[in-house]
């Protein structure tokens, strides 16, 4: 199976509009499946990390419901059928 | 079929033959006028049904006589042969014309106009065309368009491409579609519904091969064709291909139909304005090989026209343009361009024949310097940030607080300020940036402090008579120059007091919120420091305090007047702890004797409970003589002086928070400026604020 990322809004333009993207080859971190994703999205890239290769300060990423923050970063582990979503944190003015 | 008669139609000659079926020039023995007659595939035959609905649909098409649309005069049966009677139009294919190099950007905007022009009266009338293609443009020997087939092929080829069992696999087996493919939108090969929208991303395709002889999209099987129409972005087209033209080709080819243009007219009123020279830009060598990928939002534009007068205004949550004319008397505004960013930063570039807007963009998602050349209407969204720290450098951008265009003798040259404190440069138009290491790799920089708003290069000064010196204001960490053109950087901040410092005069560290030049007198500057207002005579290399008689020498912005080098503008706030206006009166100080002595300019001012803030890159003074000052605070007002300050009017209030404004006149075909205004046409403030106001409640109806 492969893994799914949910999009965002924002950066659908920079997914040919999709909202879901699957990545067929199997990752095991979230650093190689964002990898992947942003092969075939290449705009994706900078919008969720900084050019350290950082997730941004905002951008929060779950698998399935857990927090990355809390389980690895990006050495998070992912596997075949997980779901990873990119959310915007509530902040701000 | 030669000789035969169809209808009342005799068939003279095959002229051609495309997907649907064979054209033939014909006598319309009956009306006595040539036509032209194409008679359906076998293959590409319709049941009853489908029949009826082509009927409809032709009889629809025949009524939009349009002098651009290929006029349908008849659609019948005879012996088992459906055929349809068109007008006969002879010229040559937009197709073969755009062949090689493509066409001159005069002729695919003369030609656009008319096919926009088409597409409008058909979509008016609910007629999409479907298959719109340089196959299926003529242009006759006197230079008129005719668009062929409209109306036809959505009937005709909704057994192909249209119903939800369509696939990759059975448009790769249907040859006859393979040119159809190529100008196919996005959204129908993701096989959503399709409307008006799949014809001007069609129109795109059409402009931009027309345009550069080559397809934006291509690929050697129907797999890579579309492939390349859902993901990728096509390369950009440089000169000759005027940058506004390429502007409407990105619009049109926007993955997004929401992003698109939404009326076929709004493509011909802009192909009209680049044809007009209203806003093309002249410069031959300037860069449009950037990535770009234009987004838009539904926003109001501002109808920029040469000579007009511009106010960029940034915001904590977008940017705004507002747009008058010489007189500044009233007020048409455009925005909110990027829906919730902050815009730190603008600049408007008119060097070298060109009308760019530069401006900086700040959320979650990151950082961007995006550019428009249509005044808003479309602005680039690189995939790729263009300015950005090099990996070794271990720090990430926060945010672009200014942009400065480079001498006028460097039409590309730029520079962007940023935070983390550090200069930018770039020296093709913006296509590449690069840090400027010279100051990234001071000695200095590991002991520069953040100040309330991070710790950035906020202030980049350009000495206009010396091609090797600028200056740059760093909070906190003081005044930088360069005279060796960024090479090497040596803090000037001699006689400036750092009150958060146990030493209250060290070398560096000082927090500037601003510094101004006079370019006819570049050895002066004038600088508000956190506490403290100074002027150097010897370019920084020692500050004399010249806060005489002002209520505060607290204070973030920093104004010259453009002809006067001993006239400044400020805006002082009360306190460190209290950054509003002193006592809750709203008053700019100016000086006219270089800080001898400072003056009050409130009237028309609220000088009562206005406890408003301007930061420092909300005000700038216009070069109109007498010169006009505008300002804008944290409460989102927006006001402005036509006389020097004397008296002052309320442009524009509501607006969030204003942290930048720039101005700019379009520069006219001379190159001159708008017209000067005698005083005796600036009307009384209170009739600016009248009419802006008005404006607002028109606004707000909507």
């Amino acid at each position: 199976m492969p893994v799914t990322f949910h999009i965002p809004g924002a950066l659908r333009e920079f997914t040919a509009g999709r909202s879901k993207v699957e990545i067929e080859h199997s990752p095991t971190t979230l650093a190689e499946a964002l990898s992947a994703l942003w092969t075939l999205y290449p705009g994706v890239r900078d919008r969720i990390a900084t050019e350290q290769g950082q997730v941004r300060e905002h951008i929060n990423i779950f698998i399935a419901d857990e927090n990355v923050r809390y389980t690895g970063g990006l050495a998070s582990p992912v596997s075949a059928g997980s779901e990873i979503s990119i959310v915007p944190a509530v902040s701000g003015g | 079929m030669i000789g035969q008669v169809l209808g009342h139609c005799r068939v003279v000659a095959k002229i051609g033959e495309g997907g649907m079926g064979v054209v033939y020039r014909a006598y319309d023995e009956v009306l006595h006028r040539d036509v032209a007659l194409k008679v359906i595939k076998k293959d590409a035959r319709l049941d009853t049904s489908s029949s009826q609905r082509l009927l409809h649909e032709a009889r629809a098409s025949s009524s939009l006589a349009h002098p651009n649309i290929c006029t349908i005069h008849e659609i019948g049966e005879s012996d088992g042969e459906l055929y349809i009677v068109m007008e006969l139009v002879e010229g040559k294919s937009l197709r073969d014309m755009s062949a090689d190099a493509g066409l001159p950007p005069e002729s695919v905007l003369r030609y656009g106009v008319q096919i926009a022009s088409a597409l409008a009266r058909a979509h008016d009338r609910g007629v999409v065309h479907r298959d719109l293609k340089t196959a299926n443009i003529v242009v006759t020997s006197d230079g008129l368009v005719k668009v062929l087939d409209f109306g036809l092929a959505k009937q005709v080829g909704s057994s192909i491409f249209e119903g939800p069992t369509r696939s990759l696999a059975t448009l790769e087996n249907t040859s006859s579609l393979s040119g159809t493919l190529l100008y196919m939108a996005p959204e129908i090969l993701r096989g959503e519904a399709a409307d008006h929208r799949g014809d001007l991303w069609a129109l795109g395709v059409v402009l931009y091969e027309a345009a550069s002889g080559r397809l934006p999209f291509e690929g050697r099987t129907g797999f890579e064709i579309s492939s390349a129409i859902l993901r990728e972005i096509p390369s950009p087209l440089g000169p000759p291909v005027p940058p506004g033209l390429w502007a409407i080709i990105q619009r049109c080819l926007t993955k997004e139909p929401i992003q698109r243009y939404q009326r076929a007219g709004e493509v011909q009123a802009a192909l009209e304005a680049i044809q007009s020279g209203a806003i093309v830009s002249a410069d031959p060598g300037a860069d449009v090989s950037l990535p770009r990928n234009t987004i838009l939002h539904s926003v109001r534009h501002a109808h920029v026209r040469k000579g007009d007068f511009l106010l960029l205004v940034g915001t904590t949550k977008g940017a705004f343009i507002l747009r008058s004319n010489a007189q500044r008397g009233r007020w048409e505004v455009g925005g909110p361009y990027f829906h919730g960013h902050n815009v730190y930063a603008m600049a408007y570039d008119g060097r070298a024949g060109q009308h760019r807007i530069w401006a900086s963009t700040q959320n979650y998602w990151g950082t961007l310097l995006r550019s428009s050349d249509d005044f808003g209407k479309s602005w680039t969204n690189p995939q790729q940030a263009p300015i950005r720290f090099p990996a070794d450098s271990g720090v990430s951008l926060k945010n672009i607080w200014q942009i400065a265009l480079g001498r006028p003798e460097e039409p590309n040259v730029l520079y962007c300020g940023v935070e983390p404190a550090a200069l930018f440069e770039t020296r093709d138009a913006g296509a590449t940036w690069s840090l400027v290491r010279g100051l990234f790799d001071h000695p200095h920089r590991a002991r520069w402090m953040p100040g309330n708003g991070g710790l950035a290069l906020h202030t980049i000064v350009i000495d206009p008579t010396d091609n090797q010196r600028m200056y740059v204001a760093i909070s906190a960490g003081g005044v930088y120059r360069t005279n060796d053109g960024g090479l090497s950087w040596t803090a000037q901040n001699r006689g400036i007091r750092a009150m958060f410092m146990p030493d209250k005069y060290p070398e560096f560290g000082q927090c500037v919120h601003k510094i101004a030049m006079h370019p006819g007198r570049p050895e002066r500057l004038f600088l508000q420091n956190h506490w403290g207002l100074y002027r150097s005579d010897n370019c920084a290399e020692n500050w004399t305090d010249i806060a005489n008689g002002v209520p505060s020498d607290f204070g973030f912005a920093v104004v010259m007047h453009p002809r006067n080098p001993d006239c400044v503008y400020i805006v002082p706030v009360e306190s460190d702890e209290f950054r509003c206006a002193c006592e809750g009166r709203l008053r700019v100080y100016r000086t006219r004797n270089g800080g001898a002595s400072w003056e009050p300019l409130m009237r028309g001012l609220p000088q009562k409970r206005a406890y408003e803030t301007v930061l420092r890159d909300a005000m700038t003074a216009d070069s109109f003589d007498p010169v006009g000052i505008y300002f804008g605070t944290r409460s989102g007002q927006l006001f402005g002086s036509r006389d020097e300050g004397r008296t002052w009017g309320k442009i524009l209030e509501g607006l969030p928070s204003v942290v930048c404004i720039r101005h700019a006149v379009v520069e006219d075909a001379s190159g001159g400026l708008g017209a000067t205004l005698p005083k005796a046409a600036v009307p009384a403030p209170s009739h600016q604020t009248k009419s802006v106001s008005k404006r607002k409640m028109r606004r707000t109806k909507r």
